[in-house]
């Protein structure tokens, strides 16, 4: 069970992309279906990807920030060689 | 004076117009004539999302604002040099994750960075044997995973990742690039992206397992 943990770990982008070949695809949902703590393992590691997805949704800028870089593209601008001519 | 009056009077207008041109038609009118109002349109459209990946991948406000004004100038600057061969907001983008790592890079020039090259969650006889059921978290309702407290959970262990892994974890999994886009945009081989993201995804996994865990603990 011991290396098998190790191979659950190293194996996983494999698993989860579905990418790994039938023989270890079989000794690793194997072990999966004995050992709790790989299954959560995976588990978790396919929630972590999850929520990481939908940080995309979350946004940061502020109306100071906003504002601030308004103030700074209004100030390039200016000083860029686009507008000279 | 009259080009003065000009400028004032579109930023006057700056986030109550919209064209209905495209990226690109925008950039092509940007940079046969120079025409700010194009430029302000571009900006408009995609200056939130080039501050959230810099912010994303610099884990600083501060810095993010540095490099938003980067890629402000370089765009100026550079935007005869977009081909049109991709989405104008895939270049873009790219540019920005570009610009971000680039500022890290040159902070962290004189420092060293703790890599995780050898982290793994196992032990030294390559078992999980109660490292992970005791901060076990996959059973929790979507509803508390996906809720406020637990994005800005995972948002504060993202930014404590070394950032050579931090980066390839965020246009990866958040922003969605490819290997390859990763690899070409940071300008590493398509080997290192995928061990970075492993090591990454790994070293954050447990890190948002301890977050919980603490959470609960302050709860309870």
């Amino acid at each position: 069970m011991s290396v098998m943990c190790r191979e659950v770990v190293e194996n996983i982008i494999g698993y989860i992309e579905s990418e790994l070949d039938g023989e270890t695809l079989r000794d690793l949902e194997a072990h999966l279906h004995e050992c709790p703590e790989c299954l959560e393992f995976v588990n978790t590691y396919k929630k972590m990807l999850e929520m990481a997805g939908k940080l995309r949704e979350r946004s940061f800028v502020s109306p100071e920030v906003r504002e601030k870089l308004k103030k700074v593209l209004q100030s390039k601008l200016k000083s860029s060689s686009h507008l000279e001519t | 004076m009259q080009f003065f009056k000009k400028i004032k009077d579109v930023l006057s207008t700056l986030g109550e117009r919209e064209s209905s041109l495209t990226d690109e038609e925008l950039v092509e009118q940007f940079v046969k004539t120079g025409d700010h109002e194009a430029y302000y349109e571009i900006w408009q459209r995609h200056g939130g999302y080039v501050y959230n990946l810099a912010y994303r991948i610099t884990s600083d406000h501060h810095s993010a604002e540095e490099v938003s004004q980067e890629v402000m100038m370089q765009l100026i600057q550079k935007l005869d040099t977009f081909k049109g061969q991709s989405k104008f907001s895939s270049w873009l983008y790219r540019v920005t994750a570009n610009a971000s790592y680039s500022f890290l890079r040159q902070r962290k020039k004189y420092e060293k960075e703790v890599g995780l090259e050898s982290y793994a969650p196992y032990d030294d006889n390559g078992t999980l044997m109660g490292k992970i059921m005791p901060k076990a978290w996959s059973d929790r309702p979507d509803s508390f995973l996906f809720g406020k407290e637990s994005m800005e959970i995972i948002e504060r262990a993202i930014g404590e990742l070394p950032d050579s892994y931090r980066v390839v974890f965020v246009l990866r999994d958040v922003e969605g690039f490819t290997n390859v886009e990763v690899a070409e945009t940071l300008e590493i081989s398509v080997p290192a992206v995928k061990t970075r993201l492993h090591r990454a995804r790994l070293a954050l996994r447990d890190k948002i397992s301890d977050y919980f865990m603490e959470w609960d603990k302050e709860k309870k």
